[in-house]
């Protein structure tokens, strides 16, 4: 549920990039760190967690319009997967607006990303949501790896495993060269916005 | 003063990560105090448009005081709405603060303080010799008939004698004493807020001192007005009453483990033989229950090994009790007993009306002894870790 700030008229919303560890999740947030500074707003902070980052800026998409008069404002978050930040992920997961799940495409990687699927699953039921009506988004992350040899899962069998049931968007990526990663945050942001605006209704 | 308190409340229900948020998006500027029953001083954290400043939390200031602060998950903060003349000392963004600060804590760089903290990570890092404190919450001055003041090193009470009368700590720290053949023996030091005197003062059966009560520096105390809580002790269910009692009596045998730890005279005999769990230690137990019949006894499981802290007999209650925090079973320590244990279940909505029922005054004094339950506990720890077992 975004925040409404009346001292600034902005709407908060809250977008998180979850994924198994070393996909691309932070890799993702640089690349828009970088790319869109205008947007960004503020400093992108950066905590080192065990073998993993959790990241947070802000970020002000603009050309999305207002909602009933108010500014939206994005914050992007990742959050690190270890069972023992529980404390971190409790405060990230709250009140989430929006999701991308950033799937790793190495063929080793396969297990590692249904885990994290379901593990994200239970985590949104701990704060009473459902993967299912959560706005979200799929990444199909390191597509570029092929063309070094190395053997990928085609999108048709992630598509199997991942996607099957829920049925969302889903997009090809390589964060490192920042492709597909635009498309993502859109495509995010646009499913994150209508369903606001459908929460929202009774307002107009 | 207190007037200008804009915002209060409990961390058990809104964290400090979840204040933070709440302030910076308020654009705040003001004082932020936290008080928790487990530490000797209250934390501070300034704040000016919305984002924090500086802060203070014992010896430790700026940004290490609020990391430090993130680990208090039982206590109270209130707000105030003031101007601030201290010193920007803190730079980093609020977000970053937070996630840092929540970081550290799952890292177990900062240490949670809180009931039942001990068994997590305090006994491997924390300082086993120093007395833990306990502090109550704010004192209710209807029920202070007088005020009393004690200077260093004089006797409040002194255990064996007898007394009735209950004091609140105004100010200063009292420290718990009890005698052994080996001298007197350290038990518990209580601050601002908590009480001297235990429930046994409202029996009609003697007013025997259990322990002895010394002033650790000066202390000024308030004598409440036992009249008017042991009348309404008296007008409380049997059922209650005889919880309470339950309650008062773990804390006494707590007392009791400590001093035979001390004399290396404890053993698990009696504790341990023959008993199977009745309720494991991390389980999920809804149910408060009553002994009929037989005996039980409570044992924590430790890194440290298996710590026998109370038996329980007829008339005795165990289980899971929603309004207090013993730092006992469920969460933290198990419930053993053979056979012979039989048990009826509690209305536990019951209670729990009837405790939410109570006077301020009355229902503080019940939260301080469950408080030194759970302190009790961790010494019974500490010296169990210092002494062991009988050999």
């Amino acid at each position: 549920m975004a925040i409404f700030n009346l001292k600034k008229r902005e709407i908060e919303c809250k977008v998180v990039f979850y994924g198994p560890g070393r996909c691309g999740k932070t890799t993702n947030l640089e690349y828009i760190f970088g790319a869109y500074k205008k947007q960004v707003k503020g400093e992108m902070v950066s905590i080192n967690t065990e073998g993993d980052r959790t990241l947070f800026f802000d970020f002000l998409p603009m050309g999305l319009g207002k909602i009933r008069g108010c500014d939206v404002r994005v914050q992007l978050y990742t959050v690190p997967g270890q069972v023992k930040y529980s404390s971190t992920r409790k405060l990230v997961l709250r009140g989430v607006d929006g999701m991308v799940f950033v799937a790793d495409s190495l063929e080793v990687r396969r297990e590692k990303n249904m885990m994290s699927l379901k593990d994200l699953q239970s985590n949104l039921k701990e704060y009473g949501k459902s993967i299912f009506k959560v706005p979200l988004v799929m990444q199909y992350n390191k597509r570029d790896l092929a063309e070094q040899g190395i053997p990928l899962m085609p999108v048709e069998q992630m598509q199997r495993d991942l996607n099957r049931q829920l049925k969302v968007p889903a997009f090809e990526g390589s964060a490192v060269k920042g492709d597909g990663v635009g498309v993502t945050l859109k495509e995010c942001l646009k499913l994150t916005l209508q369903s606001l605006q459908r929460e929202f209704k009774w307002a107009q | 003063m207190r007037d200008s308190v804009v915002l209060a409340g409990s961390l058990n229900f809104l964290a400090l990560g979840d204040i933070m948020q709440l302030l910076g998006a308020n654009s705040s500027t003001g004082i932020l105090r936290l008080i928790s029953r487990y530490a000797a001083d209250p934390g501070f954290i300034y704040f000016e448009n919305g984002n924090p400043i500086n802060a203070a939390c014992g010896t430790t200031t700026g940004i290490e005081a609020v990391y430090e602060l993130f680990g208090w998950t039982d206590g109270e903060f209130e707000f105030t709405k003031e101007n601030i003349l201290t010193q920007r000392v803190i730079t980093k963004s609020r977000m970053g603060i937070i996630l840092e600060g929540l970081k550290m804590v799952d890292d177990g760089q900062v240490k949670r303080v809180g009931p039942g903290a001990v068994s997590r990570k305090q006994i491997a890092t924390g300082s086993t010799d120093a007395t833990p404190i306990v502090k109550g919450p704010m004192v209710d001055y209807m029920y202070v008939a007088d005020e009393e003041d004690f200077f260093d090193g004089e006797y409040i009470v002194e255990e064996g004698k007898h007394g009735s009368w209950i004091w609140v700590i105004l100010e200063g720290v009292v420290e718990i004493v009890r005698e052994t053949p080996e001298g007197p023996l350290p038990i518990v030091r209580l601050g601002d807020g908590s009480f001297i005197g235990s429930l046994s003062s409202f029996l009609i059966q003697g007013h025997i001192r259990t322990a002895t009560a010394l002033a650790v520096g000066n202390v000024q105390l308030g004598v409440l007005d036992s009249q008017r809580l042991a009348q309404e002790f008296a007008q409380l269910t049997p059922e209650f009453r005889g919880f309470l009692v339950s309650l008062d009596k773990r804390l006494k045998q707590l007392n009791e483990r400590a001093i035979e730890l001390r004399q290396k005279q404890l053993s698990t005999e009696g504790y341990l033989d023959n008993k199977k769990p009745v309720i494991k230690q991390g389980s999920t137990e809804e149910e408060l229950y009553i002994i009929r019949e037989g005996n039980s006894s409570i044992v924590r499981h430790d890194e440290i090994g298996q710590i026998p802290l109370v038996q329980l007999y007829k008339g005795d209650y165990f289980g899971n009790i929603p309004f207090l925090d013993l730092g006992h079973e469920p969460e933290f320590a198990s419930v053993l007993a053979n056979k012979n244990l039989k048990v009826r279940k509690v209305e536990i909505a019951k209670i729990q009306k009837e405790y939410n029922n109570l006077s301020t005054t009355f229902k503080n004094f019940i939260d301080n002894v469950s408080t030194c339950i759970s302190v009790s506990t961790r010494v019974v720890c500490n010296y169990y870790k210092k002494y062991g077992l009988r050999k």
